[in-house]
């Protein structure tokens, strides 16, 4: 207990500690800042008015045409419909009709883009990318904390004090997913906070039933596990290549090239649902409760196969323990010098 | 008072895919009785870092066995490590930390309370620099902040490898006197890493000397330097053809005394007395032109001890194997590690 607390004092003495915090709470802030400014409720007055301004000049634009007999002999960027073979048969009236819209077809709104930010229908989606963005973090600050001990040489100290090597991963582990836990819900409810201000002020907040707040949970709380298990695989990383840069060259190289390669190879050797071998595709059904992938037979037929967030947390799982408990076992047999 | 440390035929061989396997430990033993400051003597290479890392389970030992406070090391570890203190190799701490915050997160992590961080760095002498990064340290820096960790728990038994190393020399006197007093006033076992004979003479009350991985000698420290620093006598010739054949002679002629055939002189050591070399040269035909005693200093003491003395004055390189007794045929020093130096030694249980 006193060596998993210290471990956290540890990681929140570190200036890596400082600037993650920093960058996470400066993205919060950007993210709300463009928020802000894209979300309106509605157009103003103003706005309105010169939007109807636009409409009535394009509608009064057949009107102008088909009162001037001579409007395609006077204007520069018309004469040339009169040289035109095809135009030959038609009358003024018609070809007045053929470049310009009759009636008032256009109204203001045709003229005025709003969008208007709904709490309600998007804010989890977005409450889920910044734990995600935080998570990264999170794993990068993870694998940092053994690799750095590592790389420091301060390892070989530490295990001279602590020589039970499960009791240091398991204090280690355990403070690094203390300090993931608590940064990905901290990042949920600063994230839900700042969006409700700004759905108020600037959007729709709509209604926050209880259904509502029980889909948004139940995505949030999946999100933020799957934080915890790219913690564990960053800290298992760093155990095993004993540095930070290795375990996040790593993950950044799957994440990267990796997965690319991966579904290039199963598209040349035509396995079914290619996209099955993608990362991204099971940590999508994970977070999304499903997912469902296309493919067409030789006989011309769809066919569909559904991966259920259940499928998905097991695969996922079952990497990070594996790698979890690899690191576990080198660290348990190696030698330290 | 049974012995704090007990090792014996401790073997290690560091193993690595891409090289050829490496014996850095021959079935080393060690014995460290309570209360002592004791010695850990031996050249470069010779496997006293090896020996601490294999106490203090850092690495895993291929044989022999290891006793601290009587518990098994390293399955026991756990339950003494709160009474032991120690520093391995030059120790690297995380080098964005102040010195004493290194310290409070070890004292933390170990239940104790954070105040002893600066009553140690009070004690190395570490007070002024305790908030600095560790970073900004010098080696001797470093040094001191490795030894104020080893000394937070307030250790029954304190292990310090090499703790002179990059200490100026107000910084080994105030060492010196800080173990001496840890050893003889507050009854700490203290164990001392180091390949100058001269700073264990100052320092220690027993000592173990290895080379090659092996125990060559251990006891009392003034024993062990009494009995191997006497006599060394230098025999020259009229005609330096015969330092071969006189070498013969003498090395045949007692098994004790060994000789070391220089180009221009021979080097006797264990010989009963000077004239014993004049009469049996003279026996076979041989005299001598010059005779002389030389008193050897300490640090003749210890290549002979280690075998690292230069030979035909070529340095002896790390890790060669040295010739010992095993070996009588073989050129070089040789060291009578089949007799026993001083009382304590003898008791020491030297095969
Ligand atoms: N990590 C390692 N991998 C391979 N060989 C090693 C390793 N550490 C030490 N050795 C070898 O083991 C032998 C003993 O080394 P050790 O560090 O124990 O010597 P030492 O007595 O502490 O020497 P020094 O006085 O230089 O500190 C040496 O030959 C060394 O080359
Ligand atoms: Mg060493």
């Amino acid at each position: 207990m006193n060596l998993y607390q210290s471990e956290i004092h540890r990681t929140r003495r570190r200036v890596l500690t400082l600037i993650f915090a920093i960058m996470a709470g400066v993205g919060l802030l950007a993210l709300t800042v463009i928020m802000w400014f894209n979300s309106s409720t509605g157009p103003t007055e103003a706005q309105l008015a010169d939007a109807q301004e636009i409409a009535d000049e394009m509608n009064g634009e057949y009107e102008e045409c088909a009162s001037d007999e001579n409007f395609f002999e006077d204007s520069p960027d018309w004469s040339w419909a009169l040289e035109d073979e095809y135009y030959e048969d038609y009358s003024h009236e018609e070809m007045c009709a053929e470049f310009f819209t009759t009636g008032s077809e256009w109204v203001a709104e045709d003229f005025i883009y709003t969008y208007t930010f709904h709490l309600d229908r998007e804010g989890v989606y977005i409450i889920m990318g910044a734990v995600l963005v935080v998570g990264l973090l999170a794993m990068l600050l993870s694998a940092s904390a053994i690799g750095a001990e590592w790389t420091s040489g301060g390892m070989a100290n530490l295990l001279v004090w602590h020589p039970n090597r499960l009791r240091v991963w398991g204090a280690k582990l355990g403070a690094a997913l203390t300090i993931t836990a608590a940064s990905l819900v901290a990042t949920a409810i600063v994230a839900f906070g700042l969006l409700y201000l700004t759905a108020s002020v600037r959007g729709e907040v709509g209604n926050l039933n209880a259904v509502w707040w029980e889909d948004s949970l139940e995505i949030i709380s999946r999100t933020v596990a799957l934080g915890l298990g790219m913690s564990v695989l960053g800290a298992s990383l760093a155990m095993l290549g004993r540095h930070t840069a290795i375990a996040g060259g790593i993950i950044a190289g799957y994440l990267i090239i990796g997965d690319l390669l991966v579904r290039f190879a199963s598209i040349a050797l035509r396995i079914e649902f290619p996209e099955r071998l993608s990362l991204y595709t099971w940590v999508e059904a994970w977070l999304l409760g499903r997912k469902e992938l296309f493919q067409w037979t030789a006989a011309g037929r769809e066919e569909t196969m559904v991966i259920t967030s259940t499928d998905a947390g097991i695969l996922i799982g079952l990497v990070i323990a594996g790698f979890a408990v690899l690191a576990t076992w080198a660290f348990a047999k190696r030698d330290v010098t | 008072m049974p012995p704090v440390i007990e090792i014996s035929g401790l073997r290690k061989t560091y193993r690595k895919r891409s090289r050829k396997p490496h014996q850095a430990l021959d079935g080393l033993d060690l014995e460290v009785a309570a209360g002592q400051v004791h010695g850990f003597l031996g050249p470069n290479g010779s496997g006293k870092t090896t020996t601490l890392r294999a106490l203090l389970g850092l690495i895993s030992a291929d044989g022999g066995s290891m006793k601290i406070f009587g518990e098994e090391a390293p399955a026991r570890l756990p339950h003494v490590i709160s009474r032991v203190g120690a520093v391995v190799e030059s120790p690297q701490f995380f080098k964005h930390f102040s010195g004493r915050l290194t310290l409070q997160l070890l004292a933390e992590s170990a239940g104790l309370a954070k105040t002893r961080a600066d009553e140690v760095l009070e004690q190395v002498g570490l007070r002024d620099q305790a908030n600095r990064k560790i970073k900004g340290y010098s080696l001797g820096m470093r040094q001191r902040l490795a030894v104020a960790q080893a000394l937070l728990k307030q250790p029954e038994l304190l292990i310090l490898d090499e703790p002179a190393n990059g200490l100026d020399p107000a910084g080994i006197h105030h060492m010196r006197a800080l173990l001496q007093w840890l050893a003889h006033e507050q009854g700490v076992t203290v164990v001392v890493s180091s390949h100058l004979l001269s700073e264990v003479q100052q320092l220690c009350d027993s000592m173990t000397i290895v080379s090659n991985g092996r125990r060559i000698v251990d006891g009392a420290v003034d024993d062990i330097i009494a009995g191997h620093s006497g006599s060394l006598l230098s025999v020259k010739f009229a005609d330096p053809a015969q330092l071969t054949e006189a070498k013969d002679v003498l090395t045949k002629a007692e098994e004790q005394v060994s000789v070391t055939a220089e180009p221009n002189r021979l080097v006797v050591t264990g010989a009963p007395e000077a004239a014993w070399i004049t009469k049996t040269l003279a026996d076979s035909g041989i005299y001598l032109s010059e005779l002389i005693t030389e008193t050897k200093n300490l640090e003749s003491v210890f290549l002979e001890l280690t075998g690292t003395a230069p030979q035909n004055g070529q340095a002896v390189q790390v890790g060669q194997p040295i010739q010992t007794a095993t070996d009588p045929d073989a050129a070089g020093i040789q060291i009578p590690v089949a007799a026993p130096v001083g009382a304590d030694s003898a008791e020491g249980g030297q095969q």
